[in-house]
């Protein structure tokens, strides 16, 4: 596959005005971005998510190491390599208030070098796409913020460019417009050939539209996996066995000692006993002391793990066998 | 190709901002006439009658070129704050054209609908007060052409900081004193005066339009000089700028204000 971004070992520190303090929001970064993929840069707030992709856009000068788009360095090169990269970035503020939804998309065209009547056709072609054509003689600051985000990505589509960028395209959206932009956004990628990364907290998004995660946190990255097989890879560590009878204390104890982050619950009929386990084999562990008492064991099903919990764990530093 | 529908691009929207702030415009244009028509009444009224007319007529040349100089060094700030305020500064710096270029042919296009603007208005307000000036354009454009440039090199700078520190209205309050100083002190004052920015065109100007002199009379020299600062000023403008830009861009301070 063609790499369209090379980013190794990037670095970027802040320095706070008045403190002088100095803040490390990206840490050693590496990782690479292929031709055609949506890639979701997930972390939580404060990972570098941002920094990282002003860093791609060439909005910030990382302090060491250089960002290749398509194989021109954009420290050095950094007006060239732009015309691969066009970007919403992050919050409300990517358009002219005071101008309308056409009239925005022909100026941020013409600052690309392109004719008002070069681009009058894909113009039409992306507003029926976005359903804004309704509201194409509108004043940006009258368009609800589903709209304006909206037509942000329309006009970062129609720069043309290989790269999108998106930070947090779906923040602040409702439901259903949430659902439209992610549906907009994997029709370009199919039809348009372009590559896609976006960044997000929003779990449900990335599991979504993504085929590839990086999570940051603090700075580094410490997953860079395709999504389902992330996903797959928790999913079999983790078992949930309904037994037909309650655990005595010993039992519990001996399986709290095993595995610490088990999670056991009794109700009347029957007791739930959770457990991650770090190799299947562990497994017989669990059968060792659950015969110690013979607790009749009614099912064991491998528990379906959503997303998010995985990034939580993820998060939390449970990531050492995902890396591999 | 590239840089005339870039061109086009930032006139239009000159044009648009300037539709969608109408009484903003409308009163910017009363308050220019009525400007030129107060400073023909009080020279009229209270100079020295003896030396009238040219005390009118050079009053009114520095004023043209305080504002112009005003608006064209002040411009390029003005511009980057106001982007920067509405947060959409960052997403100009991504245009593979780059900000300076944007900002250079949103300022050609200002001007030229300024100078227009002006130019009509400094004819009708002849009309009213019945005084004429030597409107020579055929002389007065490359000098004005030179002029501008130069102003445009200092205007550079001042972007530059506005890049970086943001909060310059203070400065940009302070400048224009010094501005209305450059375009009013006579070139001849002292040898001094050709290093500053844009002094020797308005003394060029003043020379034609009041001293009724043609490119030829001034001669090669004068614009030869005029031409080099014009010109050094720019280059040196242009690379504070850029040095200013690739400092934001290491400190993080594009999208801030
Ligand atoms: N211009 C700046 N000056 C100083 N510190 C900054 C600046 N921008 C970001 N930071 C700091 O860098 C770190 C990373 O910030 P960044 O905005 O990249 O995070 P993020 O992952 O985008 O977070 P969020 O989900 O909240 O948007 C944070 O600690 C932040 O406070
Ligand atoms: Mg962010």
């Amino acid at each position: 596959m063609e790499k369209i971004i090379e980013i190794s070992n990037l670095t970027k520190t802040y320095r706070k005005r008045k403190s002088r303090e100095v803040i490390q929001a990206v840490n050693d970064v590496d990782f690479n971005v292929y031709k055609g993929e949506i890639l979701g840069l997930l972390g939580p707030n404060g990972a570098g998510k941002t920094t990282t992709i002003k860093l791609i856009c060439g909005l910030l000068y990382p302090d060491s190491s250089e960002i290749k788009i398509k194989g021109i360095p954009n420290t050095d090169s950094r007006l060239e390599s732009l015309q691969y990269i066009s970007a919403v970035l992050e919050g409300n503020r990517n358009l002219y208030w005071r101008l309308t939804v056409r009239e925005n998309l022909e100026y941020f065209a013409g600052n690309r070098g392109r004719s008002r009547k070069e681009v009058k056709e894909e113009i039409d072609k992306l507003l029926q796409m976005f359903r804004l054509k309704d509201k194409e003689n509108e004043l940006v600051n009258r368009l609800s913020r589903g709209m304006q985000q909206k037509l942000a990505i329309a006009v970062a589509m129609l720069a043309n460019t290989e790269v999108m960028l998106l930070d947090e395209p779906t923040l602040c959206l409702d439901v259903q417009t949430g659902l439209e932009v992610r549906e907009i956004l994997k029709s370009i990628v199919s039809n348009y050939q372009r590559t896609i990364i976006i960044s997000s907290h929003d779990m449900d998004v990335i599991q979504d539209i993504c085929d590839r995660t990086v999570i940051i946190n603090q700075g580094t990255v410490v997953i860079d996996q395709r999504v389902d097989e992330l996903i797959k890879l928790f999913e079999v560590r983790s078992y949930r066995l309904t037994l037909t009878e309650p655990l005595s204390l010993d039992q519990q104890k001996a399986i709290s000692t095993r595995f610490p982050t088990n999670e056991y619950v009794e109700d009347q009929a029957y007791s739930y006993l959770t457990v991650q386990l770090e190799k299947s084999e562990d497994i017989y562990q669990i059968f060792q002391v659950l015969q110690l008492n013979r607790t009749p064991i009614d099912s064991i099903d491998r528990k379906a793990i959503r997303f998010d919990e995985v990034f939580l764990k993820i998060i939390q530093g449970d990531h050492q066998y995902a890396m591999d | 190709m590239q840089w005339i529908n870039l061109f086009l691009a930032n006139l239009w929207k000159e044009y648009l901002e300037m539709k969608r702030y109408l009484p903003n415009t409308i009163a910017l244009v009363l308050t220019f006439y009525f400007i030129f028509l107060g400073l023909f009444g009080v020279i009229h009224f209270f100079g020295d009658p003896s030396t009238q007319d040219v005390n009118i007529q050079f009053v009114i040349v520095n004023y043209i070129f305080w504002f112009l100089a005003l608006s064209v060094i002040q411009m390029f700030g003005f511009e980057i704050v106001n982007e920067a305020i509405r947060g959409t500064l960052e997403q100009l710096s991504m245009s593979p054209m780059g900000i300076w270029r944007i900002l250079s042919t949103r300022l050609i296009a200002s001007t030229i609908i300024y100078g227009i603007i002006i130019f009509v208005l400094l004819i009708i307000t002849m009309l009213t007060a019945g005084q004429w000036l030597n409107i020579d354009i055929l002389s007065i454009f490359p000098i004005f052409v030179l002029t501008v440039f130069g102003m445009y090199g200092v205007g550079l700078m001042v972007g530059g900081l506005a890049i970086v520190y943001k909060q310059i209205q203070a400065f940009l309050q302070i400048l224009q004193f010094l501005l209305a100083g450059l375009t009013f002190i006579p070139l001849a004052a002292s040898p001094f005066m050709y290093f500053l920015p844009f002094v020797i065109g308005v003394d060029l100007v003043r020379d034609i339009m009041i001293g009724g002199q043609t490119l030829i009379d001034i001669g090669w020299l004068p614009l030869t000089i005029l031409f080099i600062n014009a010109f050094v000023y720019f280059i040196a403008g242009l690379l504070f700028f850029n040095y200013c830009e690739r400092m934001a861009m290491k400190k993080g301070l594009l999208g801030q204000y």
